[in-house]
């Protein structure tokens, strides 16, 4: 059975997945696929702590993967005389090249262009006429995938030949922190970019070819920040609320606003890990910022965010955010465990912020 | 299990291509047509190594066909110029396996698939090619080099999968094992191969368990004796400078127990025994019922250095083993190795290919099983073949053609063969499937040439290059009184030098070889039975 495992952030994903393999019984094979080489580095170590030495269970990289189980062993049947030699990772075809042309996918050293590989793979997969399939479900049970939100274009049909596979596909994302998906030239799959991934899953489930579960218990965030990351989001998209089981404090914890002269103060006094939208925004304010993707996986005491206007506007009236700013500032606030603070000019409305007030200088 | 043998460019083969048996495959050729060669090269494609060396750091030049090789440095540089040749060995094994291992080397990167046949099955692929980063040096070399010889240090060795991946050791799902005939003498250690059987002999736990109590007994020894000696040295002040020098047994990787543990017959070390016994040794280790990861059994020649008590209980033990756990592979020149393991398991090696016996009944195979004792391999072998009832009708034979044509039989390729009991319903079975050009003689003993020949069981063996003679009852029923009826019984006494008081009528039958033999040396003029000469002309035509 195919199962999507949406869990909110600080869920403990990864230890779901490592604790699967733990867990599986010797019959199973299982191939972990990691769609970042941190996340790759990540599930590899954790895995070798449970399961030392075990060679039942196999963790490869997402482009790894699709090169070794779909395009190396049967690229001669889409493109006979071509074999593969390689991955080029940063280059791009020559925009003539169409479709049914080998050099679309193939730079000329016979190595797979990465913006091209997903789709290189499932044409692959059609012209093998189910051998590539065939091959996998005998070397493997099971293929557990992290981030599955970062699942888009052609790599959204590979998963649909897994689903339909004997293999047990076990997707473990969050759709909310859907931020990577972002290859401009894989138009596959369009309308369902970052966060609308989640329809493009749920009609799976409404075709039985998955099982939606979600995890909404946060091991990290207080409630009130779980509740604030709930809010961002549109009520329609049916996010189970989080539940906060953290049970550390701190002084400094809850909802806070920092007007524009007093933000010096504050990371003086609170050290936050402090987020922008993009590079270059709120650079007069002359403190580091990082950006969304970067802090993507961490976990601090306390944030402070770089509002963008629409993000004004939900502070103001509570109007959910859409595509990629919802997923960037839910990514921002639940980086938090006690505090999350906005940079606010103190005209701007956001009733549930406490206003911050410098510590009056003893002196 | 190894389903198709492809072998390009390797030494004897230009291209061959053999689909062998699942269980047991004995290899039969005449002399120099590459039986080891095969074996070698199955060894090869197996464990990417040649006598335990990488390929890749031995490639020779001899390794290559020559005749592909001389016709390169013949046409280079003419308008029919041909590509450097390039060796090539493929193994496809069989994609219907539940083997997980088995799968992760399949795919269609394999030539079959290249030549447009879709063959889609685990396997291994071992090319040594010319390497694009040496062209031009390659061609360099052309200009002046000596000419005939290839330069193989602008080659490389790729051992690939069929799934494209490059390999670095041998696969966990090909185990194997050669035993060669080469036999070692030494006091100490073991080879190359004998010790890749003694590794698959041990499974995991053995090998771990040995593995420690060997680092730790050597630790020990340190510890022990070796402490008071290191002693000794610091107190007589063999200081190197100011560091203290001290003994200790070697615990790097050369000291593994692989190089310690040998096997012992009857308490005498392996490379001590016999040359006998390392074999049997060795076929007993590779195909013990533990050695599961020794799928493949390459065995050289196992009839060398083997008495026959000795190498039937070896045959026992190979035969027994191969199926349905172990494909194994022989290579052999004796017909009792070859009768004993089956007729229907030979592969024959000729210039052209691989022959088959796969179509012989099973019937004819325990025929020749319980008359392991008979030369089959003459059948097997030979070109073109007159059978005989027997060593007597052999020699009147050749005298017969040598006086016909005025050459000898085996000037003329002809290879006379005594049936010593074989029916001749059998052994033009075997002709048959082997597509052999056969005369044979057989005496009536009463019966009409027409009922013989005409036996549906044997009729269906001949042919127009398979042909029967038999003398006509009216002359005798058998070889003795068609000779003295062709002859006379005066005539036939000259012939034999009797006494006149002998009559050749009794003197013949129960003197057979005797009276052939004076028929072969004699100097008269002789006349012999149409039948056999019949059978000379068809053979001259």
């Amino acid at each position: 059975m195919n199962e999507l495992t949406i869990a909110v952030a600080g869920a403990r994903k990864t230890q779901g997945i490592v604790e699967a393999c733990r867990d599986a019984d010797d019959q199973r094979r299982i191939l972990v696929i990691a769609y970042t080489q941190a996340s790759q580095a990540e599930l590899e170590s954790r895995i070798a702590d449970v399961l030392p030495l075990s060679p039942q269970v196999e963790v490869l990289g997402w482009y790894a993967f699709l090169l070794r189980h779909f395009v190396s062993p049967y690229l001669p049947l889409l493109f006979p005389g071509h074999s593969l030699r390689g991955f080029n990772y940063e280059g791009e075809p020559h925009r003539a090249a169409r479709d049914v042309d080998a050099a679309r996918f193939l730079d000329p050293e016979e190595r797979a262009y990465q913006c091209n590989l997903a789709s290189l793979a499932h044409k692959v997969h059609e012209a093998s006429d189910g051998s590539v399939l065939d091959r996998l479900e005998h070397i493997y049970t099971d293929i557990y995938i992290d981030e599955a939100q970062d699942i888009g274009g052609w790599a959204l049909e590979i998963l649909k030949v897994l689903f339909a596979s004997k293999l047990d596909v076990h997707l473990v994302g969050d759709m909310r922190q859907a931020l990577l998906s972002t290859n401009p030239r894989d138009n596959k799959n369009s309308p369902y970019r970052f966060e609308k991934v989640l329809t493009w899953y749920r009609e799976r489930e409404a075709q039985g070819q998955l099982k939606i579960t979600q995890k909404a218990t946060t091991h990290r965030s207080s409630q009130v920040i779980a509740d604030l990351s709930d809010r961002l989001f549109d009520p329609s998209l049916k996010y189970a609320a989080t539940i906060s089981a953290s049970t550390e404090t701190h002084f400094h914890h809850g909802l806070y606003r920092v007007s524009p002269q007093n933000v010096a103060a504050y990371v003086e006094a609170h050290a936050p890990l402090s987020i922008h939208y993009r590079a270059g925004l709120g650079d007069e304010f002359g403190i580091t910022f990082t950006t969304f993707g970067v802090a993507k996986g961490r976990t601090v005491d306390h944030v402070l965010l770089l509002p963008t206007e629409k993000f004004r506007q939900f502070l103001k009236d509570g109007t959910p955010l859409v595509g990629k700013t919802a997923c960037a500032f839910y990514i921002g606030v639940t980086r938090a465990k006690h505090s999350v603070a906005v940079i606010l000019d103190p005209s701007l409305v956001a009733d549930e912020f406490t206003p911050w007030k410098a510590p009056t200088d003893p002196a | 299990m190894i389903e198709r043998i492809i072998i390009e460019n390797y030494r004897k083969f230009r291209r061959l291509e053999i689909e062998p048996n699942s269980g047991m495959n004995i290899l039969v050729g005449d002399n120099e047509t590459g039986k080891s060669t095969v074996l070698e090269a199955i060894n090869l494609a197996l464990t990417g190594r040649i006598n335990g060396r990488w390929a890749g750091d031995e490639k020779n030049p001899f390794w290559f066909h020559q005749p592909a090789v001389a016709e390169f440095f013949e046409k280079f540089g003419t308008k029919h110029q041909v590509g450097p040749p390039a060796i090539q060995i493929e193994l496809y094994f069989t994609a219907d396996t539940d083997d997980p291992d088995m799968h992760r080397l399949r795919g269609v990167i394999n030539s079959r698939s290249e030549a447009g046949t879709k063959t889609d099955c685990p396997g291994v692929r071992l090319r040594i090619q010319p390497s694009d980063d040496f062209k031009s040096e390659f061609a360099e070399y052309m200009k002046d080099g000596p000419a005939g010889i290839l330069p193989t240090e602008y080659y490389e060795c790729l051992w690939t999968n069929f799934d494209g991946h490059s390999l670095s050791r041998r696969p966990k799902a090909l185990g194997s094992a050669f035993i060669d005939s080469k036999t070692l003498r030494s006091s100490t250690g073991i080879d190359y191969h004998t010790r890749q059987i003694l590794d698959a002999f041990l499974d995991d736990k053995e090998r771990v368990k040995v593995a420690i109590e060997h680092r730790k007994s050597r630790h020990s020894l340190t510890l022990g004796v070796l402490a008071d000696v290191s002693k000794k040295m610091g107190d007589d002040g063999v200081d190197l400078h100011d560091d203290a020098l001290s003994l200790a047994m070697d615990q790097s990787s050369r000291a593994a127990w692989e190089s310690d543990v040998v096997p012992q017959v009857s308490d005498i070390p392996f490379g001590m025994s016999g040359q006998g016994q390392q074999a049997a040794v060795k076929v007993a280790l590779a195909m013990h019922r533990s050695s599961e990861r020794a799928r493949y059994v390459l065995i050289e020649e196992p009839e060398t250095h083997q008495s026959h008590t000795s190498l039937k209980r070896l045959l026992v033990r190979i035969d027994a083993l191969a199926g349905s756990e172990q494909q194994v592979f022989v290579s052999t020149h004796s017909s009792y190795v070859l009768n004993r393991l089956g007729l229907d398991s030979l592969l024959l090696l000729g210039s052209s290919g691989a022959v088959q016996l796969t179509d012989l009944t099973p019937d004819t195979v325990k025929y020749f099983q319980h008359l392991s004792g008979y030369d089959t391999l003459r059948l097997v072998l030979g070109r073109r073949l007159v059978l005989v009832e027997g060593p007597s009708d052999e020699m009147v034979f050749k005298r017969c053609f040598k006086d016909e044509t005025g050459a000898d039989t085996d000037d003329a390729g002809i290879d006379v063969v005594s049936m010593s009991g074989i029916t001749f319903k059998r052994a033009l079975e075997l002709c048959a499937l082997l597509d052999r050009e056969v005369v044979a003689l057989q005496d009536n003993d009463g019966s009409d040439v027409a009922d013989i020949v005409g036996d549906p069981e044997l009729a269906k063996h001949l042919s127009e290059t398979r042909h029967m003679y038999v003398g006509d009852k009216s002359h005798g029923h058998t070889l003795e009184p068609q000779l003295i009826d062709a002859n006379g019984v005066d005539r036939m006494r000259e012939v034999l030098k009797l006494r006149t008081q002998d009559d050749p009528t009794t003197w013949m039958p129960n003197h057979k070889t005797e009276a052939a033999l004076r028929i072969l040396a004699s100097d008269e003029t002789i006349h012999f039975p149409d039948y056999i000469v019949q059978a000379v002309h068809i053979l001259n035509e």
